[in-house]
């Protein structure tokens, strides 16, 4: 197993929950809020709504980082699922309904050291497993994330009919799936 | 979740994908949060997409920010509304009340209830605001037991949640947390099965095409 390292992003995640570490804080920000604003500029968003919502997405990290459980989803996820969160409630006018947590439901465990090693081998697994599939359906599985249109519209724009577009996506979340399961 | 609840129809693994993706309409995004909420299997595959989303943020190059922006940051720290919110689960120490015999909602779904219109005996309605005027719409439908629901077609897709109860449609039983995702080319009316009414959550793109009087009642009732 590789050693955790001080700065591998789960890393300074914890550092933020555990301590409000401010230096863990600013390289997360130089890390994410680039590519963050990134990905809000490829959906659309005008370049100053792009630099705003990164920085409320990199706000969100702060304010939630003792949320965050290397054991369920990798750092990136995570701030991916926030931006995502974040953008869908710029475009609505109100805060998607959410479904309130079963109070009885088990809390989730203190987050172990092990924990963030073996979520970032998860990661990089996937990273691979990523680079690996086959071109068409890698294509239609970025244009799901990069493009604000369903696969219906993606079938579309590729000229293909609809059943290709599902059943490439099929496949390629069968190949991923399995390697991010859950941990625990 | 309900440990004993058994799960036979679940959404294409696309429609995980563009949920994952945020790239979903908000009706359909509802019906898909409720139903992965009570569904172990698709909770898996969406984590995995979700993964998937990190890899592609992780891929990225990054575009520049402004010069100042991380003093920016760093400043918003220090303001008010700021501060770290509290470790998982104790947050919502009161979740709102849940109608008990229906499968985990969100409060907003739950509330809809409350703006019932019966639109026939046995039948009632619920529109559900998701914010998104003109766009794919979003209701709760109840069907009492033994009775067919309005013969439609769709101009679009359409996904139905079985919040209680359950349906047949052709040889599918449709029981609490099943998913229905039919397109344009089905013309279908399902039926309730006899002993429970069903409580449905249906997301819809377009307008239905229904085919007789009780659809046209639902659809002028729906707002759809």
């Amino acid at each position: 197993m590789t050693k955790p390292r001080a700065d591998e992003p789960a890393n300074l995640i914890l550092a933020v929950a555990q301590r409000g570490d401010r230096d863990a804080y600013a390289l997360l920000f130089e890390h994410f809020a680039p590519r963050v604003k990134s990905y809000m500029l490829r959906l659309g968003a005008p370049p100053e709504a792009a630099e705003e919502l990164s920085q409320e997405a990199l706000l969100t990290v702060w304010r939630k980082a003792a949320l965050f459980d290397p054991s369920r989803a990798g750092a990136s996820t995570w701030i991916f699922a926030i931006a995502r969160n974040l953008r869908i409630d710029a475009i609505r006018r109100q805060r998607r309904p959410r479904i309130e947590d079963d109070p009885t439901d088990e809390p989730p465990a203190e987050p172990a050291a092990d924990a963030v090693v073996a979520a970032a081998e998860r990661d990089a697994r996937l990273k691979t497993a990523m680079a690996a599939l086959p071109r068409d359906q890698a294509e239609v599985v970025r244009q799901s994330f990069f493009q604000d249109k369903a696969h219906s519209e993606i079938a579309k724009d590729l000229n293909l009919p609809l059943g290709t577009v599902k059943s490439r996506l099929r496949l390629a979340l069968a190949r991923l799936r399995g390697l991010v399961g859950d941990l625990a | 979740m309900n440990k004993t609840m058994s799960i036979n129809h679940h959404p294409s693994d696309a429609l995980l994908i563009d949920y994952a993706a945020g790239s979903l309409g908000a009706a359909r995004a509802l019906v898909i949060a409720v139903h992965v909420h009570a569904c172990a299997t698709c909770q898996a595959s969406v984590a995995a997409a979700e993964a998937v989303g990190g890899a592609l943020l992780e891929d990225l190059s990054g575009a520049p920010m402004s010069p100042d922006a991380l003093d920016r940051a760093l400043a918003r720290l220090e303001q008010p509304g700021s501060e770290p919110a509290p470790p998982a689960r104790t947050q919502a120490p009161h979740p709102p009340a849940q109608p008990h015999d229906w499968i985990r909602v969100p409060a907003e779904v739950a509330e809809a209830a409350g703006r019932k219109r019966w639109v026939a005996p046995g039948v009632w309605v619920a529109p559900i605001d998701t914010g998104t005027p003109g766009g794919s719409l979003s209701y709760l439908l109840r069907v009492g037991q033994g009775m067919r629901m309005p013969q439609h077609t769709h101009s679009g897709s359409e996904l139905t949640l079985v919040l209680k109860g359950a349906f047949l449609d052709g040889d599918d039983r449709y029981g609490p947390g099943d998913v229905s995702e039919v397109d344009d080319e089905v013309e279908h009316s399902p039926a309730i099965l006899a002993g429970e009414e069903c409580v449905c959550l249906v997301a819809c793109d377009n307008r239905l095409i229904v085919r007789d009087w009780l659809g046209r009642l639902v659809q002028s009732y729906a707002g759809i």
